[in-house]
């Protein structure tokens, strides 16, 4: 299985943007990008899940100070056919 | 004569963070293709519907797991367009929490057949499916707690991906092709209770029937 990179930006006033940025197969990267997500924009979902439902919360909050979050959990058997680069280390991204 | 071959299956968890989440997915080339999507997410959004490069997919079901707070659903596509394209869900509303994505194509396949779905059962939940010659059987489960096994047939364990989406999710799991006949698939958790949802992916067999085609009488 290979792992897509998708950078998550802010869209528009309160919307949440996916972009496919790459694809790899090294644990160490996949690890490292997931770490960062956890500890920033899945932090803050996990934390506000409720307000952001019902609009109490705008996720533009978070990004107010971050232009990105990478995420690497989505999984497909062949990305060779999806235009996407290998990313061997986290500093290509 | 033959069963569906699966091709390049793609799974995945994020938070869409508004009313549709969409990737690019490629679909093989090859005759008698079919495009399955099989999804869980909290049930305070529901599924407004699934497009493949815009065509838009036929709904098997869309299910509200009280219990649970989840809604599940089954979209597929036949003869979709090959190559790479935008796979699109679509929400009543912006979705916050996570949600669970199981697509897979095939090639060689007759389309859907039959489906099972039932609600969460203390595990093992087992339940019975009718399947046509060739066909594959397709498997999700859900539960509070995490997803043990699903079985397809009951005895062989398959592997599926794990999701979380506020509730445990097992899903892509699918079997080889079978023989005509009814089974029992299993889905089990570590506890409590789990739901055992379950669909036919029929082989080429399954759809041929003696109601037209040309036929010949050789007479000596």
């Amino acid at each position: 299985m290979i792992t897509i990179i998708s950078k998550i930006e802010l869209e528009g006033t309160d919307n949440l943007k996916y972009t496919d940025v790459g694809y790899t197969s090294e644990e160490s990267v996949i690890n490292q990008i997931n770490e960062d997500y956890d500890l920033t924009l899945g932090k803050f979902l996990g934390e506000n899940r409720t307000k952001l439902e019902i609009g109490e919360v705008s996720v533009s909050t978070f990004f107010a100070t971050t232009d990105f979050v990478n995420e690497a959990r989505a999984t497909i058997e062949d990305a060779s056919d999806l235009g996407l680069i290998q990313i061997t280390d986290i500093n290509q991204l | 004569m033959s069963a569906p071959v699966s091709v390049n299956s793609f799974s995945a968890n994020p938070t869409p963070g508004n009313n549709f989440y969409q990737f690019s997915y490629n679909v093989a080339s090859g005759t008698n293709r079919l495009l399955v999507i099989q999804l869980t997410m909290s049930n305070l959004r529901s599924y407004t519907g699934c497009t493949y490069n815009g065509v838009a997919m036929t709904q098997l079901h869309t299910t509200n797991r009280g219990g649970l707070s989840q809604r599940m659903a089954f979209f597929y596509l036949i003869d979709p367009p090959t190559g790479n394209n935008t796979l699109r869900i679509n929400f009543s509303g912006s979705q916050w929490n996570p949600i669970s994505i199981h697509a897979r194509n095939f090639t060689g396949s007759g389309g859907v057949g039959n489906e099972g779905r039932t609600g969460g059962q203390s595990t093992p939940n087992t339940q019975s499916l009718t399947v046509s010659d060739d066909s594959m059987i397709m498997a999700t489960a859900c539960s509070i707690n995490a997803i043990s096994t699903i079985q397809i047939p009951q005895g062989t364990n398959r592997s599926f991906v794990t999701h979380n989406t506020n509730r445990q999710v097992g899903t892509g799991a699918i079997s080889t092709g079978q023989s005509a006949g009814a089974y029992n698939i299993r889905t089990t958790s570590t506890f409590g209770s789990v739901t055992n949802d379950r669909v036919e992916i029929l082989g080429l067999s399954s759809s041929a029937n003696g109601d037209s085609g040309d036929f010949f009488m050789i007479l000596e």
